[in-house]
């Protein structure tokens, strides 16, 4: 190949490669804008301080959908976490690269790219069904499904970059296994992990489908975990579709709020790792 | 002097049944530099790895035959592996600084032991660093990631971990070939100061290395151990014509 067509494939590749990302980053800042724009003027003191008011009443916030969504998040959290964190250790670390392993990571893939409807339909029918009534239990449980193979997954592949010559630096010293994971593995990954759980929180707190049917939605404040309790994504659903411009106001503010819980979420995690391993 | 190790018709095979190392017999002393050289592929690192077990964490390895550490068998079933390697050090080709802080590497092996006292521990951490002439690089920045420092450091830093915890041997896999000439020497230098305290089995490539700082050779081919001699008398006079044509370069 001559220097010239050298040069001009390499020019072209960073003309059509930075193209793409500015074709990327136009839609981005095009939704984040639009979002600012309609959700910010609706950003109220109470929208976080009161219920929603009757069908066709002005005013009311969606105080239960926050609270609500906060509860789920936090106990899809507490359930997917740790197994998917327990279950990605076990296939880095104990289950070699046999068969059990390979099948595991496959179906977690395969998990990740289920659409989160049929997440929401299983948990219908072996959760919601039986027990006879929509439950903030259930919702948890969904998006806890969403979350393992994702945590899983990052959690297998961040241990799987973790040197050898480490874990057998560990050994050598005469650490037994469980300290050389819990105690140098984990510390030389956990980045990459804490990236994944971050991620696997804001992947679910912007989902629909899998609450529809498991938590549903509520229009009065609750904490009954046992019951139905309204979500901010299922509220946007509902209001969104709804008749009222002030629906759609509130709507336009919670799928903000949602956006910036996100983007909170993601910087205080970048913020912690440089705190904690900031030399690194 | 004391014997150390006692190798007595050692075989080694790796999954599969490939036989790595074949009746091997050799003598390490208490407190002296063994090196072990010989071509790429020879055994010598897998010969360095049986004394301290490392090979038992993958599945399908096997021995054959004695190590005699103080008398007692270590290849044996019933042999706790995590007291063995915490008499036994192994410092690596690569250095291998844990991610943590250059204090917190040094005290690992401390606080496994179940060392916990602050004091103790700080006093133990300065000796080790001093021990692997490292202290006056790092004494203002204890609290640093040890990935801050040099390669040469951070091997310095591995050496110095494993001398924290008061080994009677420590194995040297390659230490040096990462490493810049000047850090070479700094190890070499070390390793030599070393023996005082600690029994040395070292592996290198570098055939000058071993005629620097060891006192003892073994010189293995194809899994079997060529020569095993005086330092000086294998590389003045070998016995074997084989080792005289790696030592003086016909092959390898």
């Amino acid at each position: 190949m001559s220097e010239r067509t050298r040069k001009i494939e390499s020019a072209l590749a960073l003309v059509l490669s930075t193209v793409a990302a500015l074709v990327g980053l136009f839609w981005l800042v095009f939704i984040l804008g639009d979002l600012i724009m309609k959700g910010a003027s609706a950003l109220t003191p109470s929208l976080f301080l009161h219920n929603p008011t009757p069908e066709g009443v002005e005013g009311g916030g969606l105080k239960n959908a926050f609270v609500g969504q906060g509860l789920i998040t936090l106990f899809a959290t507490l359930f997917g976490v740790p197994i998917g964190l327990l279950g990605g250790t076990f296939l880095a670390e104990y289950a070699g690269h046999g068969k059990v392993t390979r099948t595991i990571s496959a179906l977690s893939d395969i998990m990740i790219s289920v659409p989160t409807m049929v997440v929401g339909t299983f948990i219908y029918a072996v959760m919601v069904k039986p027990l006879g009534h929509f439950s903030g239990w259930a919702g948890s449980v969904a998006l806890a499904v969403v979350m393992v193979p994702v945590v899983l997954r990052t959690t297998e592949n961040m241990l799987r970059l973790v040197p050898w010559t480490l874990r057998e630096a560990a050994f050598a010293l005469g650490a037994p296994k469980y300290k050389v994971i819990t105690q140098v593995v984990y510390r030389g990954a956990i980045t990459g992990i804490f990236t994944g759980v971050l991620l696997s929180i804001a992947r679910v707190a912007g989902e629909t489908a899998p609450l529809l049917f498991t938590s549903f939605s509520n229009n009065f404040f609750s904490t009954d975990m046992k019951g139905p309790v309204a979500s901010l994504t299922v509220t946007i659903f509902q209001y969104a579709m709804g008749p009222y411009d002030d629906w759609h106001q509130q709507a336009w503010a919670a799928a903000l709020v949602i956006t910036l819980f996100i983007l909170v979420i993601t910087i205080v995690g970048r913020i912690f790792i440089k705190l904690r391993y900031g030399n690194k | 002097m004391n014997i150390d190790f006692d190798v007595k018709g050692l075989n080694f095979y790796y999954p599969g049944g490939h036989h790595s190392l074949k009746n091997i017999n050799l003598q390490v002393y208490k407190h002296s530099i063994t090196a072990l050289i010989g071509p790429s592929g020879c055994g010598k690192t897998t010969l360095l790895r049986c004394f301290n077990r490392m090979h038992d964490l993958y599945p399908g390895n096997r021995y054959e035959g004695e190590i005699l550490f103080e008398g007692r068998n270590i290849l044996t079933q019933g042999v706790d592996l995590i007291s063995l390697r915490s008499r036994i050090g192994m410092v690596f080709q690569k250095p291998t600084p844990f991610p943590m802080t250059i204090f917190d590497n040094i005290a690992y092996g401390l606080k496994l032991r179940g060392v916990k006292k602050r004091g103790l521990l700080s006093e133990k951490v300065e000796h080790a660093l001093i021990q692997a002439a490292l202290w006056n690089e790092v004494k203002d920045k204890l609290h640093q990631s040890a990935y801050a420092l040099s390669g040469g450091q951070q091997q310095r830093l591995v050496i110095a971990r494993a001398l924290a915890v008061e080994p009677e041997a420590i194995l040297f896999d390659e230490p040096t070939s990462a490493l810049d000439p000047i850090s070479t020497a700094k190890i070499e230098e070390l390793v030599e100061e070393l023996k005082k305290d600690v029994t040395i089995l070292i592996v290198t490539h570098n055939l000058q290395q071993a005629a620097r700082v060891s006192e003892w050779t073994g010189f293995l081919m194809l899994g079997e151990l060529v020569e095993f001699e005086k330092t000086e008398q294998m590389f003045t006079s070998p016995r074997e014509k084989l080792t005289e044509d790696y030592i003086t370069g016909r092959f390898g």
